[in-house]
């Protein structure tokens, strides 16, 4: 399946908050969709699920318009709730019947999806008596209960601890081997990176930067090169090659334990190379510089929103 | 359609899961049934008690009284025309005075002339009436020794004057005044369910929206579904435990049928006509009102607020049942006439005039057409509401807000 986006736009009264937002998913190809907090990431997950309408713009689905009724989608919004007074097994049932499940069916999920979630001994408890995490870990079992084929989770990582982000994670995984269409958005870029081929990075309603994480990741280390002197701090260090390479370095920038080098165009590593040994630095460390999603997210949405 | 029927189970299930549903149930049934026996434990208890009547009414008390005018008024006459007890001549005043303060005689009457007499007690309360049975006697021996002075008969007088008269009512319309009973009954349940049931579904809308199960359930299903089955939920629930109240009261009625020996069997004894008009209108007037209230409810997002919300709408129906209630007393005002045909209210209104006035097919035809049609539009605008609502989170929403933003579907 191929779910294309396209140039959503939308406007809360006066004020527009999306301001044309395109992107694409591919089956089986996790999207992972990035932005700070009020960037609009849940505004166009609720464009998506048809709990808003666009303004403009429109949602295709292998090239036909997308129907959310027609399909099978686990949805993990980033309000959670349920219904606190119920006990879990029931609301779990319920959705699954809502979802077209049989009652059996829906019941024999609402079983495997609780044991796979280690919540299994809170089947006749209510909701409201279990832990925030727990809570989270039921609603992650409403949301894959009827094994969907589009799963969109907005925030799914939030509020859980890091053993319990392991079995989300394999989770995720394994709806991604099962050829299923994930987005799944998220500002903590570990886990983005970790299975999300794709991305698409969203900042004051407008995507900035989308495509292949690879590519991405690529085209930013391209010309970039990171530095260590056995003898100077990074701050003398890059004193120094300001003063006396200008004709090579584009930039000199100190980002956290490292010392990042962006060349002029048309400059190659040996060339730098050469020319630090020739000023004479005592090189500890010399490399291409592979930037983490998060310089690449502090870069393109780190100005002061 | 499969959907609104799991939605509508779910609904339905949480009422009658609900423990605040069962006691409330149980309790009333239990009241009636107490209330229904009340003839039979009396009979079975107190059956010996019956012959204590006569205390009531005073005839065991004894009363004196002197006559100082014994030419024209005849003691013995006086003495067996009162009827209020015994009558007990004294010779002086004294004795009757001593009597009175002892409590001998409830009270003493001191006769001065045929039309006069001196009404002696010793404590005067404002409830006192022992002098009226005294007049009575007193104004009969009066009339006895005026009418036997003339040489007539005064049971013949008596017989001319108090002639008994026999009525036998042939009602060709509706009898209002048997239909009361039930009328008001049937009005007042309504009116109690409709209450009780909206602000229930209000609730049961607002805590899905404070407990943000909402936007699961809205990307789950239709959110017609979701408000239609909660709606039919509601009035299902309702609409039965207003027949197992019914029921209860009827099969403790009939169990207990030989104590009450068919003092209520007016109450019970319903025309089927009048059955039927109850169920359609005050079916089509239940779910209306509980589509307002399922809307309403939708605008605010905590339940707190919900109170404040269905107001304006709780208003106007308390202000409806009074209409209705008032039109009891005359079906023909133009008030209720008016009433029978505004969906809020002719619900309740075109019921009591079917029940307790004369109203021609035609115009109950018109009515139930115009609450059908209203009834659904409300149901189709309360899913509307309902969905523009979902995710209107912060402060109550205004209803003329909603109805803009209706008219302007983009900017939900």
């Amino acid at each position: 399946m191929h779910l294309e986006i396209k140039n959503l736009h939308k406007s809360f009264g006066d004020t527009e908050v999306l301001h044309g937002i395109t992107f694409e998913v591919e089956s089986g190809k996790a999207l992972g969709f990035l932005g700070r907090n009020g960037a609009g990431k849940t505004t166009t997950l609720r464009i998506l699920m048809n709990l808003f309408n666009q303004n403009k713009g429109e949602i295709l689905l292998d090239g036909k318009k997308f129907q959310v009724n027609d399909h099978q989608i686990g949805y993990l919004p980033e309000e959670r709730g349920l219904y606190p007074k119920k006990k879990v097994i029931e609301q779990l049932v319920y959705f699954g019947e809502l979802r077209g499940l049989g009652r059996k069916k829906a019941m024999k999920n609402a079983d495997i999806w609780m044991e796979r979630l280690g919540v299994t001994e809170y089947r006749n408890k209510k909701l409201e008596s279990l832990s925030k995490g727990n809570q989270q870990k039921v609603q992650l079992a409403e949301t894959f209960i009827c094994d969907p084929e589009i799963v969109v989770l907005d925030e799914p990582f939030s509020g859980l601890d890091p053993v319990n982000a392991q079995i989300l994670k394999d989770i995720i995984r394994e709806q991604i081997d099962k050829k299923k269409l994930v987005i799944f958005s998220s500002h903590q870029m570990g886990y983005i990176e970790e299975f999300c081929k794709d991305i698409a990075l969203i900042h004051h309603g407008e995507i900035v930067l989308k495509g292949n994480l690879k590519d991405i990741k690529r085209t930013y280390g391209m010309n970039r090169l990171t530095l260590k002197d056995s003898q100077r701090s990074k701050e003398e260090l890059k004193e120094i090659l300001e003063a006396r390479l200008p004709s090579l370095l584009k930039s000199v920038e100190i980002r956290k334990e490292r010392l990042i080098l962006e060349l002029h165009g048309g400059k190659e590593k040996q060339e730098f190379l050469q020319e630090a040994l020739n000023i004479g630095l005592d090189i500890e460390e010399f490399s291409v510089y592979e930037p983490s999603l998060e310089d690449i997210f502090v870069e393109k949405a780190g100005d002061i929103a | 359609m499969k959907n609104l029927w799991i939605v509508l189970k779910f609904e339905i299930l949480n009422f009658y899961k609900n423990k605040s549903f069962i006691i409330a149930s149980v309790i009333i049934c239990g009241l009636l049934i107490i209330g229904m026996s009340i003839p039979t434990i009396q009979s079975t208890f107190f059956s010996s008690s019956d012959d204590s009547t006569g205390e009531e009414t005073g005839s065991d008390q004894t009363y004196g009284f002197i006559n100082n005018a014994e030419d024209n008024v005849d003691s013995e006459t006086l003495e067996m025309s009162f009827m209020g007890g015994e009558l007990q001549e004294f010779g002086d005043r004294e004795a009757l005075d001593n009597a009175v303060a002892n409590g001998d005689v409830a009270a003493g009457f001191v006769v001065t002339s045929p039309t006069e007499y001196q009404h002696v007690i010793q404590n005067n309360e404002m409830t006192g009436s022992t002098h009226f049975m005294f007049e009575e006697a007193f104004r009969e021996t009066y009339r006895r020794t005026g009418f036997e002075s003339l040489g007539i008969e005064y049971e013949t007088v008596e017989g001319l004057v108090h002639a008994p008269i026999q009525r036998d009512t042939v009602v060709l319309g509706t009898d209002s005044a048997a239909n009361y009973l039930y009328t008001y009954i049937l009005v007042f349940g309504l009116y109690f369910i409709i209450i009780v049931y909206g602000q229930l579904v209000a609730t049961s809308v607002a805590s899905e929206k404070s407990n943000r199960a909402m936007e699961v359930l809205v990307t789950s299903t239709k959110t017609e579904h979701l408000i239609f089955g909660k709606v039919f939920g509601g009035a299902i629930a309702g609409a039965s435990q207003m027949a197992l109240i019914i029921a209860t009261a009827m099969l403790a009625y009939r169990a207990n049928s030989s104590a009450w020996d068919g003092q209520l069997d007016f109450v019970f004894d319903i025309p089927l006509s009048v059955l039927g008009s109850f169920a359609v209108f005050g079916i089509l007037g239940y779910l209306f009102f509980l589509f307002l209230f399922g809307a309403l409810g939708a605008l605010v997002s905590r339940t707190e607020d919900v109170s404040t919300s269905v107001t304006p709408i709780t208003i106007i129906f308390v202000a409806v049942f009074a209409i209705s209630v008032m039109g009891m007393q005359n079906t023909e005002g133009m008030l209720l006439k008016v009433a029978s045909f505004i969906p809020f209210s002719s619900f309740m209104a075109m019921f009591v005039r079917v029940s307790m006035g004369s109203v021609s097919n035609m115009e109950v035809a018109i009515s139930l057409g115009i609450l059908l049609a209203t009834t659904l539009f409300t149901g189709w605008l309360a899913s509307k509401i309902y969905r523009m609502g979902t995710l209107m989170y912060g402060n109550p929403v205004k209803v003329r807000t909603v109805l803009k933003m209706l008219f302007n579907s983009n900017d939900v």
